[in-house]
């Protein structure tokens, strides 16, 4: 067993010594030759939306927003790009951080890893809807309030992830709350302060 | 991201169609699609949406008559679902445990057994590595601490992605794939390719075919199952090590086990050693220490991951464990 | 002209009366007498609403109209030479509106993969990413060492073949230029500190102690992993240049983007209202910065450049990796008699991986030997991360002196406390320490509990000193209405200091922190501290003061001649000007403005030299000076699965120092992040370069594991009340300190845990299973 693995493995790696390549992708930065097939929108497939994309309606806050967005375009891209809406950040950009968190339909998503398209007609929450004008949401008081907060990045995502997190269950528990917020990263380490600023509102929803 | 169209079909019967077109990839929740174009790893000039029909989203039956789970099911309504609470609960566990309840929201079960490689050489554009049709596996000799302890001998050490294939594997579940034309019916455990039977695809789905529905068996008398995964953090981590199992417990005597391990290798696999060392057995600590102990016997560890064998044996006895409702730490 | 005032100086209750002299412009320094209503209180960040609104604009989020998308075209290969750069394709393709060179003469060294070679700007991100894309290199590769060991082996490829080039990053120790003639190979020229003895005199005597530890240590590289990375758009309006940068120092991207690009510096504006984090990394302009002003230039557009998630981890800066091996001997009673540590650590292609600072700052001992040598790798370049050199330090110092306790069969805690008795600060520290921590309840047997799960209980010293810098302006505008402001060109990196400045600047005028609008974050607006070295609180808040006790005084001044009396008479609180013996006679803030002559006035407090020194500690020397060493500890208790190796941190205890406290609110969230970030450090967080190929494999934050919600112990925290005297205000760091010693806590208890040490950053399962069953 042991000696046909080497075998294999050796087998492999001659072959890669004379492919000549360590690693042979790194011949893509020397010339790439990938003529992108610019087809004509496929107009003809009812079903198929060409790569330059439709018109839109956008449910963004409970405003309406109409916009073309090219398939690609991700929800995230959608917020601060073509809707100036920058409270959202991406930092990971690949779903591992939760900073782009945005409410789609009631549940919480990354919007980095959602397209722009498949929200459409969808209800959107992002966090410049939470106040009320210049009154803020509880959240965002407590949060305030108990400084759950240091440079600020990671906060849009973080208060999303919360209130996702209480409009499902207004009072959770301590471990309901790290598991809400388990998959957004804060540098600073900001975390017990977001805890306890949950727990407040909580307290305060239960009275 | 590269330029794509995008189908957006409303029923089943309207993917085939979308999926004609050359260079096209089927998006479900997309959450590894789009990572893998992100990084440049996938080039598609098509995506066929699937998450756009409802007929897929759906949760069926009870454990009497065994439960039909379409595939664009999410992870976190798998995780929530009360008809997964019993003997299944397997399943519940593992989709809960995946990745962050962002990502549980997105995430649907057919895409999670579609997920393709996340090792680190894989995900990278600058490495074309054998799964992307290049002659090298950089895990074997470079960097391998997350990588395979079985099946690790022929070209691609990767480990699996699929937590939830661990926990259908334990409850053997089936799947039907469709195409066009035709359907059929195969194990979750048959579904995945190993590197050695072909090291360009990690399932057996066809161009043109798709999961339609994941099914679970009827649960047989007095069935117990339990999903754990041993992560290096308790926030979001891919799995060093985990095990589901599931079996029928008479009092403490345990029969017809199934033990499957994910992490492990490049498809979850089962564990025939596990279950043999389970089977007709009354479970106790020692005899669950001693069916990880079995399981481990023909690990083929690489320079970096021996750690993983030692884990493995600790999961495999805590699993066992909790699933007959035992306290492993007693 | 000057005046003596009388003090109440000293640690929390232990109060001495001194004299001191100060200036006639400056207030009463606070003291320990001094009944503050908010300096010392909890205060809540005067921009917090901004930030949990999403209406906080971070470099990030600017949006100039016009502005064209730049990005870095890298070449993934550790070590190369290139011959030929071929920009013609890229610069016809689509909305392609500029491409610079990093360097414009070829050939050109590349020294660690993913490099920078040149950027290109366009009209949008993804038409960028299509140019990139077209450019073609020629280049020959050459031989490469990514790992620490390797780089110093003498057949080891070399990373500079010639000199040493400095890496372009404002707040770097400073390089010795001739230093790499003394080279070998990768290692640097050692830097050598005695004490008490030669090098040689110390190692045999050490050797020859009857009671001694030795242990080799190694720590990993860790990335800053800043959610915002760095990045800035740069805008030319004629021959006047402004960035906005995601930067932790304003005036040092402005320094150095006047020094590169050769114009006035009276023609660089920075400006940063808000940044997502920086822990060190962010000083410079860097090259980031160079390429889009010149970009800028060149197309006559503003140009936004921002490094994408996998460039901040491969060129964004990191913690330095380290290999120390470290001996101490003590005597029979426990007190230390010699120490010598020869320590050598990877920046990559840069410097600063010194970790020797602890050994020689914390312990009274007689007979010390250092040795740090940076180790050229091909990797990107360090930067200064969070108390540079010290987690790594104090994890070996501390583990070593743990193990010497158990040696001779001393409480660690006691062995620490006998040998620190010349720190004042440190010595309260161990006393409410062991009581909070409930350290007699400590089993003093190591590997003492039953089962697969073991606790374990551990502590470690901390330290860091006391930094600051002087001539820093802060300005009070005092309007008609009544309304203040508070000007200067500092930036609040997350830590609160735009919110401290409200508190300092309310407490001296009798108004209340909201009531003062700071106006930070912009270069025009009077020289600041930069954020490193925990020192921008120290730095700012006596200017502050100063500049609110001069606009109290013009404001007393007015309300005078309108109450029938003298300034002198006069008294502020709570937005009311009253005459002391007689508060029915008093007029209010507002009333008092809108008699300001000329309807405003502004002040300004200059940071000067403190006006006494700081006693009660040693002060350790380097960079040229004297620094008062700030002392601090961390109690962890662990538990440990010995059958996953997991180990899981179950509380912290942490005990420290801050001269006086300004915030304890957003000094609470400091402490809590330093205390996680060493969690992190200690348990998860590795670059991990492939030894094969030179690239990082882990450039992402999924792979390049972070502390989350569900990793982080219960944090109780100390801050001592400390009154010093030395400025107006007394305040000192934090940031650092609350970093440097968790790795170490950790490690000492897993030890008392499991009785087996973990030597080796980060304590990953497979190294706590390998330790255990090695």
């Amino acid at each position: 067993m042991e000696e046909k693995k080497n075998l294999s493995q050796k087998e492999i790696s001659r072959r890669s010594f004379l492919k000549g390549a360590g690693i042979a992708s790194v011949g893509a930065v020397i010339a790439t030759t990938a003529s992108v097939d610019i087809k004509a929108d496929t107009k003809n497939d009812s079903d198929v939306i060409g790569k330059n994309g439709i018109s839109c309606e956008f449910d963004v806050n409970g405003k309406k927003y109409a916009q073309k967005v090219p398939p690609r375009t991700t929800l995230a891209e959608l917020l601060r790009e073509d809707l100036n809406l920058t409270g959202t950040k991406v930092v990971c950009d690949r779903g591992a951080c939760g900073a782009c968190t945005v409410i789609v339909d009631g549940k919480s998503v990354c919007s980095c890893m959602t397209l722009a398209i498949d929200s459409a007609g969808k209800k959107i929450e992002t966090i410049e809807g939470l106040a009320n004008g210049d009154e803020l949401h509880p959240l965002q008081e407590a949060f305030v309030n108990h400084d759950a907060l240091q440079c600020g990045f990671c906060t849009p995502g973080m208060v999303m992830s919360c209130k996702n997190l209480l409009d499902h269950n207004a009072q959770p528990t301590l471990p309901e709350v790290r598991k809400a917020v388990s998959g957004n990263l804060c540098r600073c380490g900001t975390y017990p302060h977001v805890f306890k600023a949950v727990m407040d509102v909580s307290g305060k929803k239960g009275e | 991201m590269n330029s794509f169209e995008y189908a957006m079909p409303k029923r089943t019967a309207d993917v085939f169609r979308a999926l004609e077109s050359s260079d096209s990839i089927i998006k479900a929740g997309g959450i590894d699609v789009l990572d893998l174009i992100k990084e440049g790893i996938a080039h598609p000039q098509r995506l066929v949406n699937i998450n756009s029909i409802d007929e897929l989203k759906y949760i069926e039956g009870n454990q009497t008559t065994g439960v039909k789970i379409g595939p664009g099911t999410t992870l976190a309504e798998l995780a929530s679902s009360e008809v997964l609470s019993g003997s299944y609960r397997a399943l519940a566990q593992a989709a809960g445990s995946t990745a962050t309840p962002q990502i549980r929201n997105s995430a649907t079960l057919g895409g999670s057994l579609c997920q393709r490689p996340r090792c680190w050489y894989f995900r990278n554009k600058d490495y074309h590595c054998t799964r992307k049709g290049g002659f090298t596996c950089f895990a074997v000799n470079g960097e391998n601490e997350n990588h395979a302890i079985f099946e690790n001998d022929f070209g691609c050490v990767m480990v699996h992605p699929s937590t939830t294939a661990v926990a259908l594997i334990a409850l053997g579940a089936k799947l039907t794939i469709a195409s066009a034309k035709s359907s059929r019916e195969i194990l979750v455990e048959d579904f995945f390719v190993t590197p050695r039977e072909n090291m360009h695809r990690e399932n057996i789905l066809e161009q043109g075919e798709i999961i339609t529905a994941i099914h679970l068996p009827p649960a047989a008398k007095n069935m117990v199952s339990y999903y754990y995964k041993q992560k290096a953090k308790q926030s979001f981590d891919w799995p060093i090590a985990e095990v589901a199992v599931s079996m029928q417990l008479d009092g403490k005597k345990c029969q017809n086990p199934r033990v499957a391990l994910g992490a492990a290798a490049p498809v979850p696999m089962r564990s025939k050693e596990a279950e043999s060392a389970l089977n007709n057995q009354e479970v106790t600590i020692d005899i669950a220490a001693s069916v990880g102990k079995e399981a481990m016997k023909k690990a083929t560890p690489l320079s970096q991951n021996k750690y993983k064998v030692h884990i493995f044996q600790a999961v495999i006895k805590r699993t066992v464990c909790w699933a007959s409702d035992i306290d492993p730490f007693a | 002209m000057a005046k003596e005032v009388k003090l109440h100086i000293g640690v929390e209750n232990d109060l001495e009366e001194i004299k001191v002299t100060i200036p006639d412009d400056s207030p009463k320094p606070w003291d320990g007498k001094d009944k503050l209503k908010f300096v010392g209180g909890k205060t809540p960040r005067l921009d917090g609403k901004e930030k949990v609104t999403g209406n906080a604009k971070y470099t990030f989020d600017m949006k100039l109209s016009g502005t064209l998308h730049a990005k870095f075209f890298r070449l993934p290969c550790p070590s190369a030479v290139v011959t030929k750069i071929d920009t013609s394709a890229a610069e016809k393709a689509p909305g392609v509106k500029g491409i610079v060179l990093v360097q414009e003469t070829l050939p050109l060294t590349v020294r660690y993969a993913d490099q920078e070679l040149l950027a290109i700007a366009a009209e949008t991100a993804h038409q960028v990413d299509e140019a990139l894309k077209l450019v073609k290199v020629e280049y020959e590769k050459r031989p490469f060492v990514v790992d620490l060991a390797g780089a110093q082996k003498s057949d080891a490829p070399e990373v500079f073949q010639g000199k040493f080039e400095r890496d372009k990053e404002v707040g770097q120790i400073e390089v010795d230029e001739d230093n790499a003639g003394q080279r070998r190979g990768n290692v640097r020229a050692p830097q050598d500190y005695t004490k008490g003895g030669t090098k040689e005199e110390i190692e045999q005597f050490i050797e020859k102690s009857e009671f001694s530890v030795s242990a080799t240590y190694q720590t990993q590289v860790q990335t800053h992993s800043a959610l915002e990375t760095h990045g800035v758009v740069a805008n030319w309006e004629g021959d006047h240049l402004t960035v906005w940068a995601s930067t932790q120092g304003t005036f040092s991207v402005l320094g150095e983007l006047a020094q590169v690009l050769k114009i006035p510096q009276t023609n660089v504006r920075v400006i940063t209202d808000y940044m997502g984090g920086g822990f060190g990394a962010k000083f410079g302009a860097g090259p980031f910065g160079i390429a889009a002003a010149k970009l800028a230039k060149k197309t006559g557009r503003p140009v936004k450049l921002m490094f994408s998630r996998r460039e901040e981890h491969v060129s964004g800066g990191n913690r330095p990796s380290s290999m120390q091996t470290l001996k101490i001997a003590t005597n029979k009673s426990g007190k230390l008699e010699a120490l010598s540590l020869v320590s050598r650590g990877s920046a990559g292609i840069s410097t600063g991986a010194g970790t020797s600072a602890p050994a020689k700052g914390i312990y009274e001992c007689p007979k010390i030997y250092t040795q740090d040598a940076d180790v050229f790798t091909n990797a990107g370049p360090s930067k200064a991360f969070r108390a540079p050199g010290h987690p790594q330090g104090i994890f070996a110092l501390e583990q070593s002196i743990d193990d010497l306790a158990y040696k001779i069969g001393m409480d660690p805690l006691e062995f620490r406390k006998i040998n620190t008795m010349n720190h004042d600060v440190r010595q309260k520290e161990y006393q409410i320490g062991a009581e909070k921590f409930a350290w007699h309840k400590r089993n003093p047997k190591v590997n003492a509990d039953k089962g697969p799960i073991k606790t374990g209980m551990g502590m470690a010293n901390s330290v860091w000193y006391y930094f600051y810098g002087v001539g820093y302006q802060a300005t009070i505008k005092v309007n008609g209405d009544g309304s203040v402001e508070l000007l200067n060109g500092t930036q609040d990196i997350g830590t609160g200091s735009r919110t401290a400045m409200a508190v300092v600047a309310a407490e001296e005028l009798g108004l209340k922190p909201h009531d003062i609008v700071v106006r930070i974050g912009d270069t025009k607006l009077g020289f600041g501290p930069p954020s490193g070295g925990s020192q921008t609180t120290a730095g700012i808040t006596p200017a502050v003061r100063d500049a609110a006790y001069l606009a109290k005084n013009k404001m007393l001044e007015i309300a005078a001649t309108h109450l029938n009396a003298t300034a002198q008479e006069l008294d502020i609180r709570d937005g009311v000007i009253f005459v002391t013996s007689d508060p029915t006679r008093k007029l209010s803030w507002k009333k008092v403005a809108s008699k300001i002559p000329g309807g405003t006035f502004s002040v300004m407090g200059e940071r000067k030299k403190d006006h006494i020194d700081i006693k009660g500690a040693p002060a350790v020397h380097f960079l040229g000076r004297n620094f008062y060493t700030i002392g601090g500890m961390q109690f962890a208790e662990v538990e440990v699965d010995t059958e996953t190796g997991v180990i899981k941190v179950k509380r912290i205890l942490a005990i420290h120092d801050c001269g006086r406290p300004i915030n304890r609110l957003t000094l609470q969230s400091q402490l809590n992040g330093g205390i996680i970030q060493g969690v992190s450090y200690a348990l998860f967080e590795q670059r991990v370069i492939d030894r094969n190929h030179g690239l990082q494999v882990n450039p992402n934050l999924e792979q390049y594991k972070i502390a989350g919600s569900m990793d982080i112990p219960e944090i109780e925290t100390i801050v001592l009340d400390t009154n010093r005297g030395n400025s107006s205000t007394g305040a000192q760091g934090i940031g650092e300190p609350a970093t440097a010693p968790v790795a170490a806590a950790i490690a000492n208890a897993v030890y008392h845990a499991i009785g087996v040490r973990i030597r080796d950053l980060p304590m990953t399962p497979a190294k706590v299973l390998e330790a255990l069953h090695s």
